[in-house]
């Protein structure tokens, strides 16, 4: 195993040729080759979507759409980062959505781009959590919330499928949109009510 | 240094099974503690000798910190753009944006400055979940004396008290911004139970708890009245002429610029120091955990404590390399999942607080019963397969993140242990802050990890997720508030306090040639990067060309 660790990698970061051992992360291995990296890194775990890059493995054309903190450095490989995200363009308030009646109307003022969806495939293609985002958009549009948020439990917003969409669609909004309706309407825990009636009537205290 | 079963002897001696002993051998007690417990190594600490703690005891790397100079004097300003506001929140984690939220309901005009993008912090990567007695054998009581016993003594009563009263409606604020809980057949909020608590207690969205609130939060602040800077942090806080905080200097990454930002109110939300790595240790934190709060706080004259207390978190990932650090809840080991050695025995009660499990994973690598990662790490199995056979499908179900965390490692743990080791997790100090979240300086409120009281010497899972809203809640209300009482007057605001500062570090002949805060951790090399060149102009870096 440690004869295993001193294997070096050669692979291309941001256009700069990079060697470094194996078992490091794309953004540990440019940090290792001395270049400095501030813009496009997060949690370093795999939830902020901060750290989002293209990769070209070796012998391959395609390029696919990864987080840079859990790709694993190959031979060969050519990643570039993607850095600035973009802010969401559409803007909605929930309270301003009168009742759960009038959701569906609401998102589609919201968001009018969503039913154009082509079905082309991009932003699923190019999610790095493999969400089936483009069936998210479609339940979405027929107004079924519930579901399409559940498609989502891993979204991280990162930005990929909103930059894939040719219909300028921001996918993971309209997930975000869909769970978040269904919380703001539909959540109602009997426990948590009962508990804070019992706290509006001062039943219950903390002596310190 | 005790020699550890390597790796592949180990993963091929194990054997999933159901239901294991612990054996009564176990326990030290306090011993525990303090033979392991990276917080009684006794050379790491060092007295304070400027600032308002002067005196007390501070960890060696953050003292180092708290004892710098700053990055910016008076001629860096000259010709920075001014901007007013009416509250200032530093910091887009789930803390900041409550505050933001809040004082931006409050009528009050609202920045908000992140040092990345809004949503990079601690938050998002918080997984287990949060504390608030909702079920029926539950109270708010039992909730205090858990956290109070957990803290080990030093925790203000005064601010957990008010946190877990304030539980149970921090949960419905957070389900009116649109979150979603992990929920029963009849929508019932399900609870899990949490090291050192006496009832379940731990409000979830399955691994992704603090995901699921950022998410929602971020989306809430996009689509409110606050103006959102990010990549801006700030490096210096501004003062009046009394000395009360009056804004701060933000250094932009963007086009590398300083801006004075003219504040009635100012609140820190900048999170912990896991990125200093104390004790050479990994971390579950973000990037940017690298303390900048803490000393934009101290250099203002904001009183500190416990600042020789963390926490770390006992399963933190040991293998593979390139994953070390990141967190696997507690959720976990509330769910049953054993802790083994290399000879596939437990040796502790796996929920015990966390300070406890953490001494004793560190014991048993210690003594050469631990596994041997490589690259100089060790580890111990968190055994994920006995939760499986008990509760078939339960890790798909409820554990999606270390599904994915597996997928990632190229290990199924469904069946297959994970290694684990402690990773710095929290800091337990902070700034001193009253109920409203006000510190010891006028118009500076501090909240979230950046405090410090809430959680004593020992912070319980889900409280901090607790905290966050709470006291983040109540800052944002209580600094909009106090936007009326500073009134119309125009104020000077200065970098006076730096002058005092600098005084203070020169008689205490402290070298000038470390510059805080850091903003970023060494191994980024963000002073390095020609990139920010702009933002350097007072950098007094030892010249070597």
């Amino acid at each position: 195993m440690t004869e295993d660790a001193k294997k070096l990698i050669n692979l291309r970061i941001n256009g700069k040729d990079i060697c470094a051992p194996e078992a490091l992360s794309v953004i540990q291995a440019l940090w290792y080759a001395g270049y400095p990296r501030v813009k496009g890194v997060g949690c370093l775990q795999g939830v902020c979507g901060s750290c989002r890059v293209f990769v070209r493995r070796a012998e391959s054309s395609e390029v696919s759409t990864e987080l840079g903190c859990e790709l694993l450095i190959e031979e060969g490989m050519d990643v570039s980062f993607l850095i600035y995200p973009i802010p969401p363009y559409q803007t909605y308030r929930l309270d301003e959505i009168p009742n759960s009646w009038e959701v569906q109307a609401k998102f589609h003022e919201i968001f009018p781009e969503a039913a154009q969806c082509r079905h082309c495939g991009g932003c699923t293609t190019t999610c790095p959590k493999d969400i089936d985002v483009e069936k998210g958009v479609e339940l979405a549009v027929k107004g079924r919330f519930r579901e399409a948020g559940e498609l989502f439990v891993q979204c991280v917003m990162c930005n990929l499928c909103q930059t894939a969409c040719p219909e300028l669609i921001t996918p993971n909004h309209v997930a975000l949109f869909s769970r978040r309706v269904t919380a703001y309407f539909h959540t109602r825990p009997s426990n948590l009510i009962n508990r804070l009636e019992k706290m509006r009537k001062g039943e219950l205290q903390v002596v310190e | 240094m005790a020699t550890n079963t390597p790796y592949d002897a180990a993963i091929r001696r194990y054997q999933p099974l159901a239901e294991r002993p612990l054996p009564d051998s176990a326990e030290l007690g306090d011993a525990l503690l303090e033979r392991y417990h990276p917080d009684y190594i006794p050379d790491r600490f060092v007295e304070l000798t400027v600032g308002p703690n002067a005196g007390d005891p501070c960890h060696r790397q953050l003292a180092d910190v708290l004892q710098s100079d700053s990055r910016i004097d008076e001629a860096d300003l000259a010709a920075s753009a001014e901007v007013e506001t009416d509250v200032l929140v530093i910091g887009g984690g789930g803390a900041g944006c409550s505050a933001a939220l809040e004082a931006a309901r409050a009528g009050a005009r609202v920045i908000l400055a992140t040092k990345l993008r809004l949503g990079d912090s601690n938050t998002v990567m918080a997984e287990g979940g949060i504390q608030a007695s909702v079920e029926k054998d539950d109270t708010p009581q039992m909730h205090y004396d858990d956290t109070v016993k957990g803290a080990s003594g030093q925790i203000d009563r005064k601010l957990a008290a008010q946190m877990v009263m304030d539980g149970p409606d921090v949960i419905r604020w957070l389900i009116q911004q649109g979150m979603q809980f992990d929920l029963d057949q009849y929508g019932d909020l399900l609870a899990r139970r949490a090291g050192g608590t006496s009832a379940p207690r731990v409000l979830y969205f399955r691994d992704y708890t603090g995901l699921e609130m950022m998410r929602v939060l971020r989306e809430a602040v996009f689509n409110s009245d606050v103006e959102v800077w990010d990549y801006c942090p700030a490096v210096e806080l501004l003062s009046d002429q009394s000395g009360h905080c009056a804004g701060a200097v933000l250094s932009s990454l963007k086009d590398y610029r300083y801006s004075l930002i003219k504040a009635k109110s100012v609140i820190v939300a900048t999170g912990g120091i896991g990125r200093l790595h104390l004790n050479g240790f990994p971390t579950s934190n973000h990037f940017g955990a690298v303390g900048d709060g803490l000393v934009l706080a101290y250099r203002l004259g904001a009183k500190l404590r416990d600042l020789d207390t963390f926490q770390y978190h006992p399963t933190g990932l040991a293998y593979p390399h390139h994953l070390g650090g990141t967190l696997i809840t507690e959720g976990v080991r509330s769910a049953g999942a054993y802790l083994l050695n290399a000879a596939c025995e437990r040796f502790i009660d796996e929920l015990r607080p966390r300070d406890h499990v953490a001494a004793a994973i560190i014991r048993e690598c210690a003594e050469g019963r631990g596994v041997d990662a490589g690259h100089g790490e060790s580890g111990v199995w968190l055994d994920t397969p006995s939760i499986e056979l008990r509760h078939p499908g339960i890790i798909e179900q409820r554990f999606p993140k270390l599904l994915h965390l597996g997928t990632k490692s190229g290990i199924d743990p469904r069946e297959q242990p994970m290694l684990i080791y402690p990773t710095l997790h929290y800091q337990n100090g902070g700034v001193v802050i009253n109920r409203q979240g006000a510190s010891t300086v006028p118009g500076l409120y501090c909240i979230g990890e950046v405090c410090g009281g809430v959680h004593g010497r020992n912070r319980l899972m889900g409280n901090s997720l607790l905290e966050i809203i709470s006291f983040g809640r109540r800052a944002g209300t209580a600094a909009a508030k106090r936007v009326h009482g500073v009134g119309m007057r125009q104020k000077k605001v200065s970098l006076e306090h730096l002058r005092a500062f600098r005084r203070e570090l020169m008689l205490a002949q402290m070298p000038l040639t470390q510059q805080s805060p850091l903003l970023f951790p060494e191994y980024a090399k963000f002073e390095k990067d020609s990139d920010y060149d702009g933002l350097r102009r007072n950098t007094r870096v030892d010249d070597d060309g």
